[in-house]
């Protein structure tokens, strides 16, 4: 192939990308540049080699002006496309061009546990004076492998996550930082073991505890998947990414079905990701990201040497600055300062153990304080500055009472045992005796007691109470009307009256224990105490922060319709005399989606519990996942509450999930899946994606019952499946096994 | 008075009591059955009292969702659950009473039947008003400390009363039915069976609470016929005793009254006895607000101790045992007649002076069954069932005379009740006797085997009757 035909077809490649990118849409730039290199190739013939040579190069800088004009009208639906290109960079190239050197872990090509999760131990050089330091890093993260069929689109199935969390524990132990690049539509919803939702629960968990620096770089980050490896100390997002809740494909089905139920058009998919706000730009203007790295016009492509220049550098300065924030002694802050102007300066890559922790702690501020603008606090100011004064005030008495007092107690409780032991083995035998005799004196009083009892009527105040139970009618119980329980075919159940059903039974059928749904305030009054739940924060309230079409008007209907300002309810209760933090995710209150207000709530109950001692239950009456309207503001509620969670857990505390009905998607796949004590009622489906998603994405039919507690119970996702009717007494079971001694706090 | 239209809720021979009560109080009625009783007599006979539209076919005695679509279907105003099936079922009694088209129900208003269907809330009662109970716990017990110091107490308390061979039953409180019980004989075993028994009741009802309780060996069993308005009046119809039983439990000969100390001896006082158990069953039904028939069931030890078992909130199938021994001015008593009436909101139009007892009367349960081989019902067509008319002998039965009838084996086995009444006892057993010779019972199975029936075990047991 001689020069000329390399340079022409160079630019019929780059014609057919910018076509790819600006899919169906009718553009006069797109079209100039058509016919121009039409023209040149039908004019090829009869044309001289200088005037080949000139009119290729006019026509390759008429390329470049115009690829330089279409940048600025690229809309977010082209970034989206220019982020799936196959002609996107993709990991390898950046392990290629980025790093010094590398080793790929775990994979050759195809042959991987998962090829569409590369993780290699790499090492950058650097030239500081007459020394060459080796520096090195865990790169972790999601290969398209320019359309290679076999990396399935950067869709992690869940071992793949699984793997990604196994090399983040080595970088740990190594002492090394970790880098992560994301490029991903979005996790492969399978439900094996160790599932989707729970894996990528157990990733983000362990990276809100990762005591080495976290490097992230968003290409494409598509919701749960992108979070899988997105939790890091900073995160930088390459200009032509996207970084969503959902697929822009994804939203414009749920809310295309929701308003026509037919096909959906290609203009809804656009509007979906305009309104998304998926955008580099947006995503730094919400603080999602912390800084954008430019790309060449249209994206950037393998052949851009520039860019991974760039992009090495960017990197290397993010690591550097993470480790500079969190070192100890205030000479290397001068340093620091100095060093953002100076990139020749050295700073070792590894952290001491007190740094580590620093480093954590400013990982947890940083994204406890993001997303605080997307949700309203209409709390009156009287009432804040109430809850601050109290809030500090059961800090320093849980200080003392736990951590002061409560070690000395131990202390002596432990010495009076012992103590109380001697004594009994030295006396036992002597006490024995002298009892014997004893008894034989006044003998026939203590008899006639006996006889007493198993004659006449005995004291019995705990069932008592319970029947005296303020009681809740549910209004489903209220009409007069029979329900087929689903099972009849199978177990013959007979049909059920709807005051019995709902008024007796919990909603469970009586005789093949089928569970109706129940709605919440059943549980409030059927699982708690009597007049001992106290509820906070209920005044913050969640909003449209990205002026989503139509939200405003369903969170009117949804506040009117449940009372609640939002789709979480938090409160302090009694479980048979144990007090309790309760975060309960209303699945009338759209669909239970979590939003920015959500997550706050969420937040602040588990702060509550730790602050108080308490132990803290998650009771999800049912969740759809992240409220997608709300774009990165819900996404980001995923790493937000589980380091919360983590910190809580982390102190001592006991967290319990229990799941009713539904229970799907990012809450899963973070902040509820993160606990080790999940349980679920038999009614609850939990799972990453729904049935149709499934299809869609993966082109598989899941059989029914997929997703339901007893196959969640096989696969290990959940710790055990109770019957609704059991709650108050499993739940009070569960907080006194797994409290001990001294309740939830080691 | 009102006129009702009444829905009988059952089959068999106490359908036809039933509609027979309701002609002659001047009510209608409505029957069901099911496929396999497409042959009874209550059909034939409510066909040929109250019309075609009276009988309506239903797949289930046990679906109140079909027993209600007939109900709104033939317009009934009332229910009668007869005995057994919805008899003390309080949810269907709720039910009839709260759904839309309200309806009366012929038995004690729903709240009595869930609170003395409840045999820990009934013990409960009974101890409150000190009436005597079985010795044991009257509440569950989960702990297991408080469990074993209430079975070494049990067992010292049976040492002292005499009692050579003291056993305990460890039952799960929320069982019932037979379900869940076990004996402990000595203490050391106590403990093995208590951890079984728990978690048995904890798969099975999700409630490890178990009761405790003395087993009493060789009592017998005694009844208290209770009759109460809605208005607070409250009025007996004596005793009964039903100790001849099948080794299932299932009473077979039913007499009244529930001693004979006229000429028998016993080794207690047995008119105190019947006296007390009934004044305590008076009590009760008092301390409740009880507002139907009812009955309290007792077991009285071989030392003639009462002990209240539990309370029957229905009317039972041996209620024409009592009716026949009783008068009210002169008249024979209809007891069902009288519950429908009460049930209907009426008040009781006589006093307890006013009830006056006559002679005694034995009721026979005559079934097609082997009481030497365990009481095995036998299956099969039965070819020719007749008796002979006495002034002294009441029947009732649901087997056609006139046409070979197959036997359902879906249902009670119960065939007919001969019950006969007598100046004394010893007229009353010859009487019985010899209505038991001239009934004819016979039959073939599918195999040609002749009809196997329990006559000849209740002639040897007349002879012993009232013997304790």
């Amino acid at each position: 192939m001689t020069e000329i035909d390399k340079q022409i077809q160079d630019l019929k490649e780059r014609l057919q990308y910018i076509q790819d990118i600006f899919g169906n849409r009718e553009n006069a730039n797109v079209s100039l540049l058509g016919s121009k290199l039409n023209d040149f190739v039908q004019a090829l013939p009869s044309l001289g080699p200088s005037q080949i040579k000139r009119q290729l190069g006019s026509l390759s800088d008429l390329f470049t002006f115009l690829e330089n004009k279409l940048e600025k009208e690229l809309t977010p639906m082209d970034r989206v496309r220019i982020v799936r290109h196959p002609q996107r960079i993709c990991l390898k190239d950046i392990l290629e061009n980025v790093y010094d050197n590398y080793t790929e872990i775990g994979g050759q090509g195809e042959y991987s546990i998962d090829p569409s999760m590369i993780i290699a131990r790499a090492y950058i050089t650097r030239n500081v004076g007459k020394k060459i330091y080796k520096q090195p890093v865990m790169v972790i993260g999601q290969e398209k492998g320019h359309g290679q069929e076999f990396r399935n689109g950067g869709s992690v199935k869940p071992w793949g996550n699984a793997k990604a969390l196994e090399y983040m524990k080595v970088a740990v132990t190594e002492n090394i930082p970790i880098h992560t690049y994301i490029f991903t539509p979005g996790s492969y919803p399978v439900e094996d073991y160790p599932g989707a939702a729970q894996q990528i629960a157990r990733n983000i968990y362990a990276m809100a505890g990762i005591n080495v620096p976290v490097v992230a770089v968003i290409s494409e980050g598509g919701s749960g998947g992108a979070e899988a490896i997105g939790l890091a100390d900073t995160r930088i997002m390459l200009s032509h990414g996207y970084y969503s809740v959902i697929s822009p494909e994804g939203a414009a089905a749920i809310e295309g079905r929701a308003k026509s139920g037919g096909r959906i058009s290609p203009e809804l998919v656009e509007s979906c990701a305009r309104q998304l706000r998926i955008t580099a730009q947006d995503n730094l203007k919400m603080g999602y990201i912390d800084r954008i790295l430019q790309e060449p016009a249209l994206g950037a492509r393998p052949e851009h040497f520039d860019f991974f220049k760039k992009l090495r550098q960017e990197v290397i300065l993010a690591t550097d600055e993470i480790i500079l924030s969190v070192r100890g002694i205030k000479l290397f802050r001068a340093i620091a300062l100095r060093k953002l102007n100076n990139p020749n300066i050295y700073v070792r890559w590894g952290l001491s153990q007190k740094s580590g922790e620093r480093l954590l702690w400013r990982r947890y501020q940083k994204y406890r304080s993001l997303s605080q603008w997307a949700y309203r606090d209409s709390t009156p100011a009287w009432q804040k500055y109430k809850r601050a004064v109290s809030e500090t005030s059961w800090s320093v008495y849980s200080f003392l009472r736990y951590e002061f007092f409560g070690r000395h107690q131990r202390a002596i409780t432990h010495l009076a045992e012992d103590v109380q032991g001697e004594v009994h083995a030295l006396f036992g035998r002597a006490m024995h005796k002298a009892s014997r005799l004893l008894r034989k004196l006044p003998g026939v009083k203590n008899e006639k007691e006996e006889v007493c009892q198993l004659t006449t009527l005995s004291t019995w105040e705990e069932g008592m109470s319970w029947d005296e139970h303020c009681r809740y009618i549910s209004p489903q119980a209220n009409q007069d009307r029979t329900l087929p329980c689903p099972n009849t075919v199978k177990f013959n159940c007979l049909d059920l009256w709807a005051p019995d059903l709902f008024g007796d039974f919990a909603g469970v059928c009586s005789h093949c224990g089928h569970h109706f749904p129940m709605e919440y305030e059943w549980y409030l009054f059927n699982v708690f105490d009597p007049r001992s739940i106290s509820e906070f924060s209920p005044r913050l309230e969640s909003l449209n922060p990205l002026d989503f079409e139509g939200l405003e008007h369903k969170l009117d209907q949804a506040k009117k319709q449940t009372g609640h300002k939002s789709g979480c309810m938090t409160f302090e209760a009694d479980i048979k005399g144990i007090r309790v933090v309760v975060a309960m995710l209303l699945a009338r209150f759209r669909g239970g989606s979590v939003g920015a207000a959500e997550g706050e709530k969420f937040s602040r109950a588990v702060e509550q519990a730790r602050r108080k001692h308490m132990p803290f239950l998650a009771y999800v009456h049912g969740t759809a996942g992240i409220r997608i309207q709300e774009g990165t503001n819900g996404l980001i509620q995923m790493p937000r509450c589980t380091l919360s969670v983590r910190r809580y857990l982390e102190a001592g505390g006991l967290y319990l999930v229990l799941y009713d009905t539904n229970s799907y998607a990012g809450p899963v796949a973070s902040f509820l899946g993160c606990s080790p004590y999940q349980f679920a009622i038999r009614s609850a489906n939990i799972g990453f994606a729904g049935p149709g998603v499934i299809r869609e994405t993966t082109g598989l039919d899941i059989p029914p019952d997929y997703h339901n507690a007893f196959m969640a119970l096989s696969r290990g996702h959940i710790q055990g499946i109770w019957d609704r009717r059991e709650i108050r007494n499993n739940l009070h079971h569960a907080l006194r096994t797994m409290g001990g001694e001294f309740l939830y706090y080691r | 008075m009102k006129k009702h239209k009444i829905l009988i809720a059952n089959r068999g021979e106490i359908a036809i009591r039933i509609l027979n009560a309701c002609r002659k109080l001047g009510h209608e009625f409505v029957c069901v059955y099911t496929k396999e009783d497409a042959q009874s007599e209550h059909c034939t006979e409510a066909l040929k009292q109250g019309g075609p539209n009276t009988l309506y076919r239903i797949s289930s005695y046990q679906d109140p969702n079909e027993i209600f679509a007939v109900a709104d279907d033939s317009e009934a105003t009332a229910i009668h659950p007869g005995y057994g099936f919805f008899a003390e079922d309080f949810r269907f009694a709720r039910r009839v009473v709260q759904r839309t088209r309200k309806l009366k129900f012929i038995g004690p208003s729903w709240k009595i039947i869930q609170d003395l269907g409840d045999k820990i809330n009934t013990k409960r009662v009974a101890r409150r008003l000190n009436v005597p109970t079985i010795p044991g716990s009257d509440r569950p017990i989960v702990d297991d400390l408080e469990a074993e110091e209430l079975a070494r107490s049990l067992f010292n308390f049976q040492n002292e009363q005499g009692v050579e061979q003291p056993v305990i039953l460890v039952k799960a409180s929320a069982g019932g039915g037979g379900m869940g019980i076990e004996e402990v004989h000595d203490l050391d075993r106590f403990r093995t069976v208590l951890r079984g028994i728990k978690n048995y009741a904890r798969r099975q009802f999700r409630d490890e609470g178990v009761l405790i309780e003395q087993r009493i060996f060789d009592f017998n069993h005694l009844e208290v016929q209770i009759l109460a308005d809605s208005h607070g009046k409250v009025v007996h119809f004596g005793t009964r005793n039903c100790t001849v039983q099948s080794i299932g439990r299932q009473k077979r000969i039913e007499v009244a009254p529930g001693f004979y100390p006229q000429s028998i001896s016993y080794a207690f006082d047995a008119d105190k006895v019947l006296n007390d158990i009934i004044d305590y069953s008076l009590r009760m039904a008092r301390e409740v607000g009880y507002n139907s028939i009812g009955t309290w069931e007792w077991i009285v030890s071989p030392m003639g101790n009462p002990f209240l078992m539990e309370v029957n909130t229905r009317i039972q199938v041996e209620n024409g045992v009592s009716a026949i021994i009783s008068r009210i001015g002169g008249q024979e008593v209809d007891l069902i007649q009288e519950q429908i009436r009460l049930g209907l909101d009426e008040r009781m139009h006589f006093e307890q002076k006013d009830i006056r007892f006559e002679g005694l009367g034995i009721e026979y349960r005559i079934l097609a069954e082997d009481p030497e081989n365990a009481f095995t019902p036998w299956v099969g067509r039965i070819e020719n069932f007749s008796w002979p008319d006495f002034p002294w002998l009441r029947m009732h039965t649901h087997i056609p005379r006139e046409r070979a009838y197959d036997i359902p084996t879906e249902f009670d086995p119960n065939l007919a009740l001969g019950i006969v009444w007598g100046q004394d006892l010893e007229q009353a057993r010859d009487r019985g006797i010899r209505f038991l010779n001239q009934l004819v019972l016979e039959g073939r199975n599918y195999m040609g085997e002749p009809l196997k029936s329990n006559i000849q075990f209740l002639k040897e047991n007349t002879r012993k009757l009232l013997v304790f």
